[in-house]
């Protein structure tokens, strides 16, 4: 009989608890990170809702980029021109609402130039069969080149630099647009239908399939060119609202103009636990808590060694640089499983 | 697959050791944070806080202003772009700043708008906003005011120099850096520099060069100098060899001298002083350039001098004060500064001692005098060369 009710309790998986563990500690650590900072705001009274606002701001571009930029990681590829094609395309995308003050055209032309510029990564890979990483170095070149053309042929100088500025009349009329409520509307619809994308498709699945093991997903049938496209072109949605969304901000472009993004949306994603081969464990959502997490652990670090003024900088950096490391050992934690992903 | 119990008290202790973590770094937090004071707080943005010039000027206002006048400075990471800027002076308003002093040029209009919007004062203390910003800013209640050299300062810093190298030197063929042109501060000073030394581009001399580059879509092609002194030109940073390279090229070619419009004492100055060839420079008078001035072949520096930065922190301080110090139109100032010139270690010597942390030129004494001052007064100190004699 007692035997009998012991076969009855609740069976406790020991690997789906692992699994749970390790998917739930990027969100437990961006809930921490949260509470932490808010209380370091408030004891120091800092304004609260403007610290708030400028991590928004921070991490908004980033993450725009980074969840497009998910489909293509999830591959085990990875793009380098990501931050170059941003620049491209926000340059395009200012000229052409400086010539008409067209907002839905600056959205428009930011997003098709993006998309163009990351699909003709996927079709010269395609065409000659190159790694996509090596067409993505070559991209970076001639889009930074051509940004830097267009900005000095087009823009103007100011002080120590070359840039295209907006008119006060076309910064006025983005100003609804850089509000808070716009930016979190827009975010959240943009991760909601990536998301879908991800999870509820039968494109997430194969991507992830893809990204696993790609011989298998071949045999099965599936088109590696085609996902690889569809990846390309997803990626360059997240770009391309990522430079609509920069120029709104900061109303010019110079030729640093999302001049860190390219490295800042590996390190998001990785602190949102996004494994780094991609494949059956890949997540949309790691780019979302990784962005806000990554942003809100340098605010932290640099309230904390304000004082350290001289070693502030290199000790933000070796701390963000240590916990990079320890993200990637207890992420790997679950890659050495000896079984298969589930 | 069950969960043993010592895999259970494994995850229970990481969550643990994780939370405990979070509250030690917590209450180092309210350790290291905690209390207010009354300290006026002041946000610097800077492009780079690791050359020498900028740490001369941090070091006057942490070290220096700060002590007098009980302020804190609070200095930007390095920013690169326009959105990087805004960003970090969004955080320094939530950070309770009173004041924000731009170094970077980021965008400087749009952010005097945001500062005016947060009713936080925004002061230019390093070049100048472009005519076009200027305008744009200067009537706002919140935007303090910009001191600078001003283009024309460049052009004639850099005319300065073309003439000493061609009249005392008597050179005939000089190397020349011409730093990041199309850099408009950059290219100011080159058509000075060409001029000095006699030389024309495309034909035309003075501001003229600037304008006819401008014209070709700022692009500089040294193929288009002509004149007396033969020249051999190059420019840029990749910071990867290529650089170092051509400016090899040019030590090896035999030049009188080596002629350098900015960034030559960063990037050259020990294969400059390392091949015995002179040169010159517009940087800063730092430990750094006096010791190259000193032993090395540098010979001849335009500088900034640290405490420049004084008349500024004087008018952030005025407007804070209810003071502020504004064109009889109510406009914010421009007003622009010049550079010292040494050609020699004795004088560069001189310049330093003249203005240290602990001695500045423009020290507590000077500073009150300048703090609540009327417009014409202001001006007539911030323009008064006080080159030591």
């Amino acid at each position: 009989m007692e035997q009998v009710m012991e076969n009855k309790k609740p069976k406790f998986d020991k690997y789906k608890a692992k699994k749970l563990v390790i998917t739930l500690l990027p969100l437990l650590a961006l809930i921490l990170l949260f509470v932490f900072y808010i209380i370091i705001l408030n004891v120091n009274d800092y304004n609260i809702m403007m610290n708030l606002r400028s991590l928004l701001n921070q991490s908004l571009i980033l993450v725009l980029v980074a969840t497009g930029a998910i489909f293509i990681f999830t591959l085990g590829q990875f793009d380098i021109s990501l931050g170059a094609n941003a620049l491209f395309s926000a340059v395009i995308g200012t000229l052409v609402y400086k010539a008409t003050g067209s907002i839905a055209l600056l959205f428009i032309i930011c997003i098709l130039v993006a998309v163009g510029c990351s699909l003709l990564n996927a079709l010269i890979a395609s065409v000659f069969h190159l790694p996509m990483f090596v067409t993505t170095i070559a991209m970076l070149s001639v889009l930074t080149a051509l940004a830097t053309f267009l900005i000095q042929s087009q823009g103007s100088a100011s002080g120590t630099s070359y840039s295209i500025n907006l008119p006060s009349e076309l910064v006025d009329k983005l100003a609804p647009l850089d509000t808070p409520i716009f930016k979190i509307i827009l975010l959240g619809i943009f991760i909601l239908a990536m998301v879908f994308i991800f999870n509820f498709t039968k494109v997430g699945r194969k991507q992830k399939f893809l990204g696993g093991n790609e011989k298998c997903a071949k045999l099965t049938g599936i088109s590696i060119s085609l996902f690889g496209i569809i990846a390309f072109a997803l990626a360059g949605l997240g770009v391309g609202l990522g430079s609509s969304m920069t120029v709104v901000y900061a109303h010019t472009v110079s030729t640093t103009t999302a001049s860190s993004i390219g490295m800042s949306v590996f390190i998001a994603i990785v602190f949102g636990g996004m494994p780094i081969n991609g494949g059956a464990r890949s997540r949309i959502y790691s780019a979302l808590i990784g962005g806000f997490s990554y942003n809100i652990m340098t605010n932290i670090l640099f309230i904390l060694f304000q004082s350290m003024e001289g070693a502030r900088d290199g000790l933000v950096q070796v701390i963000s640089g240590v916990f990079f490391l320890a993200i990637v050992f207890v992420a790997s934690i679950n890659y050495r499983s000896k079984n298969l992903p589930r | 697959m069950y969960m043993q119990k010592s895999e259970i008290m494994a995850i229970s202790k990481f969550i643990k050791g994780v939370t405990a973590i979070a509250l030690a770094g917590a209450s180092m937090a309210l350790v290291a944070c905690g209390g207010g004071n009354s300290t006026v707080k002041v946000g610097v943005l800077v492009a780079d806080a690791s050359g020498d010039e900028a740490i001369g000027f941090k070091n006057y206002l942490q070290q220096y202003v700060a002590k007098e006048y009980n302020y804190e400075f609070v200095y930007s990471p390095q920013l690169d772009s326009a959105e990087q800027a805004r960003a970090q002076a969004e955080t320094f308003i939530g950070q309770n700043c009173k004041a924000i002093i731009d170094m970077a040029d980021k965008n400087r209009g749009d952010l005097a708008q945001l500062c005016n919007t947060n009713k936080v004062y925004f002061a230019i203390g390093s070049g100048m906003m472009s005519d076009e910003d200027y305008n744009a800013s200067k009537n706002l209640e919140y935007f303090v005011g910009q001191i600078g050299p001003d283009m024309v300062t460049e052009y004639n810093t850099g005319l300065a120099m073309g003439q000493y190298y061609k009249e005392t030197k008597k050179v005939s063929k000089v190397g020349v850096y011409g730093a990041f042109i199309p850099n408009p501060m950059h290219l100011y000073r080159m058509a000075g520099l060409l001029t000095g030394l006699g030389d024309t581009y495309k034909g035309q001399s003075g501001q003229n060069i600037v304008y006819t580059v401008f014209g070709d879509g700022a692009q500089f092609d040294a193929s288009n100098i002509a004149g007396d002194v033969t020249i051999d030109y190059c420019s840029g940073f990749d910071g990867e060899g290529a650089i170092f390279g051509r400016v090899g090229e040019i030590i090896a070619g035999n030049p009188d001298a080596f002629l350098s419009v900015g960034m030559t004492t960063t990037f050259f100055a020990d294969m400059l002083d390392k091949a015995n060839l002179e040169y010159s420079d517009i940087d800063s008078f730092t430990t750094a350039n006096g010791a190259h001035m000193k032993t090395g072949s540098l010979k001849y520096l335009a500088g900034k001098y640290s405490s420049s930065l004084g008349p500024i922190f004087a008018a952030i301080k005025s407007a804070i004060d209810g003071k502020a110090i504004r064109l009889a139109n109510g406009d914010a100032f421009s007003l622009s500064q010049g550079y010292w010139t040494a050609k020699s270690s004795a004088e560069f010597e001189k310049f330093q001692s003249a203005d240290s942390v602990t001695n500045p030129i423009f020290n507590k004494t000077v500073l009150d005098t300048l703090i609540g001052a009327s417009y014409d007064s202001f001006k007539a100190a911030v323009e008064l060369d006080r080159t030591p004699q």
